[in-house]
């Protein structure tokens, strides 16, 4: 599936991520040498020491894979593909009004029913298999203190 | 001869009815555990420890042990059926389990592998623990500093064998695996270090969001292709039997077993080493040696060099535990804070003066290997159900379990944001060819290497001579700078060579 997106070469997303790197290297090059330290001439290393070593030669491997990023082909990130990260996000801020659990639950009944298309039975018989995994294992027996969203706690209060 | 003796008086004080039904008690929940992503091994002690409470401190220990040595069966389960690692030693297993299960159509011979590496890898550690136990621990306690370094190191190196044919890659996500790692606290002085002023970043990034979203909210993403698939057809091979390995699959597992379940005891053996890092050892040596298959596409000698070497971990560790009182491990300390808690002084004197407790918690561990093995054989008809679930149901539901796994981890959505973000970031680096492993192993390794290289610098006053002063250290640095001028070395003969072919045409 991979391989059918596929595309042309040359400056594009490809050199995305050494240039995201050389960029994370660059800072913690530089905070490393202006706020944590290298070397300390009777305590030794510093806080800094080790990310500092780190960092250079990251500056070094991003560059040379820069370099290197134009010779390959360039692949297409498909808007579907996003979509369960949208879900995730939709379903935080859910969380925050309806509580984790709901949440979770609603998630999964939108998902099935309207972007799958799935029957209502099927859809319920899904959640339901799914809610019981989180309820049994991780609320009843873990006793895992998901939150419970500003509704139930205006409820209770 | 005396030790065998020892294990059988173990036995003896195994084989009551309150410790047998613990040990299936713990081998039972362990599996369950182990196999709930986002739980893991030391979660799942550290949880159940209250549950010991009410039990006599042999009694309890006995579960408590036989529940951390099933876990090590159950982190497969999820790894290799939906490629979402139960627990952190299982990451390497869901890279060759996930493709046998799916691609080759082979999901009950990948579970059995795995069960059967697992048992082998924890009975060649039991059987160490057994004979060399106290001898043992006093070898790990040789490693200082700079044999752990220079052992790091090579650990490090040995990231070449993932990452294939394109080294920079590699190398370009070790380095930031490694600096991702650094962020949180120094691990030496305790100071704040590259948290941006942000309280949640303070403790660093936490290693199992990190490990479900870069493994397993990513594969949810990917998946997203594939939904339109029809479901695949499992069915005919629901039974234990259609499970089977055939004399050619044994052949393939038993070497790499055998030989990562002795390299895990060691692993496990050494403070602070533990089972994940076991577990990437097992695999990238087993990448040294000849696999029927190339790695990472489905092979039996992947699934098994990992899953023997952690198990074989999960069994060594009890050396340095039980004989030093030095855990090897996160659960290793969780265990040692319940031997305390019942009054007990792990240490040289353990031995002699709680022998009843000493020989009867390795004994169980002997009994939790043949009971995990059980249970974990029985339950794979209902496990591979799973993969004939079409993948558009699967889609939601392993994002539930990704949210409510990384959650339960860090009790706050933290957790869930450290996985969304690292699941986007494992999907482009998928999409841009760039293998998530090295960045999990150089997560996993970092604070050890932090560690032991400033102590080293520290002792030498930032000499290097200290890296090759003891044998230990000198022998690793000398593997670690051939693996390290290896791909040079190659690149430049292969170049020579391929200007002397192109001279002679």
């Amino acid at each position: 599936m991979e391989n059918a997106a596929a595309k042309t070469k040359g400056f594009g997303l490809n050199q995305a991520i050494p240039l995201a790197t050389a960029a994370m290297a660059g800072v913690f090059l530089w905070l490393g040498l202006s706020q944590y330290g290298f070397w300390h001439d009777s305590k030794g290393p510093m806080s800094g020491f080790f990310p500092i070593v780190i960092s250079s030669a990251l500056l070094l491997v991003s560059i040379a894979t820069f370099f290197q990023s134009f010779s390959e082909k360039r692949p297409t990130l498909p808007f579907l593909n996003w979509l369960p990260a949208f879900g995730v996000v939709l379903t935080l801020g859910a969380t925050l009004l309806l509580g984790m659990v709901p949440s979770l639950a609603l998630y999964v009944v939108l998902w099935l029913r309207l972007f799958e298309k799935y029957d209502w039975k099927t859809t319920l018989i899904t959640t339901a298999v799914i809610m019981a995994i989180v309820i049994g294992c991780f609320v009843i027996w873990l006793g895992v203190p998901f939150p419970q969203g500003l509704i139930y706690e205006a409820i209770t209060e | 001869m005396e030790n065998i003796n020892m294990l059988l008086q173990g036995f003896s004080v195994l084989l009551t009815w309150q410790n047998v039904f613990v040990t299936f008690l713990g081998a039972i929940l362990g599996l369950i555990v182990g196999a709930m992503p986002g739980i893991g091994s030391l979660a799942g002690v550290a949880l159940l420890l209250p549950l010991t409470y009410s039990f006599n401190p042999t009694t309890a220990v006995i579960m408590l042990g036989s529940l951390y040595y099933a876990n090590m069966f159950g982190g497969a389960f999820s790894a290799i059926l939906l490629n979402i690692p139960g627990d952190s030693p299982a990451v390497m297993t869901a890279l060759d389990g996930y493709p046998m299960a799916t691609v080759k159509k082979r999901p009950g011979q990948a579970l059995l592998v795995s069960n059967f590496s697992s048992f082998i890898g924890g009975l060649i550690g039991m059987i160490i623990l057994t004979f060399t136990g106290p001898a043992l621990a006093n070898i790990g306690l040789k490693f200082g500093p700079s044999e752990m370094t220079a052992l790091l190191l090579v650990a490090m190196t040995s990231i070449g064998w993932l990452v294939g044919e394109n080294p920079s890659k590699g190398l370009l996500l070790t380095l930031f695996g490694i600096l991702l790692a650094c962020m949180g606290m120094d691990t030496l002085t305790g100071s704040p270090r590259y948290d941006f002023g942000n309280e949640y970043l303070l403790g660093g990034i936490p290693f199992t969001p990190f490990v479900i979203g870069m493994v397993g909210f990513s594969q949810v993403m990917i998946l997203m292709d594939e939904r339109l698939v029809k479901a695949k057809e499992v069915t005919e091979k629901l039974t234990i039997r259609g499970s089977l390995l055939t004399k050619h699959d044994l052949k393939r597992l038993l070497p790499p077993a055998l030989r990562s379940g002795v390299l895990g005891t060691f692993m496990g053996v050494l403070p602070g080493a533990g089972a994940t890092a076991a577990s990437f050892m097992g695999y990238a040596v087993q990448k040294s040696f000849k696999s029927e298959e190339p790695l990472g596409s489905g092979a039996v000698e992947g699934i098994a060099s990992c899953e023997a070497a952690n198990n074989g971990a999960a069994a060594g560790s009890f050396a340095p535990l039980l004989a030093l009182g030095i855990p090897g491990s996160g659960t290793g300390a969780v265990l040692l804070g319940g031997l305390m808690l019942w009054g007990l002084n792990p240490g040289p004197l353990l031995f002699t003066n709680e022998p009843d407790f000493a020989w009867g918690l390795i004994a169980s561990l002997f009994l939790a290997n043949v009971v995990a093995l059980m249970c974990a054989w029985g339950v794979i008809p209902l496990l591979i159900k799973i993969l004939s679930v079409p993948t558009r149901l699967i889609i939601p539901c392993i994002t539930v379990i990704c949210i409510v796994g990384s959650y339960s981890t860090s009790n706050s959505m933290y957790g869930v944001l450290v996985m969304l973000i690292s699941g986007v970031l494992g999907y482009v680096m998928h999409k841009f060819r760039y293998p998530a492993a090295p960045v999990l192993l150089a997560f996993v390794l970092a604070p050890m290497l932090e560690s032991n290289m400033r102590k080293s610098f520290i002792i030498s006053r930032g000499s290097l001579d200290i890296f090759f002063d003891s044998p230990l250290s000198l022998a690793f640095m000398t593997i670690f700078i051939v693996i390290l001028l290896f791909p040079a070395a190659r690149a430049v003969f292969g170049s020579f060579a391929r200007t002397k072919m192109e001279t002679a045409k």
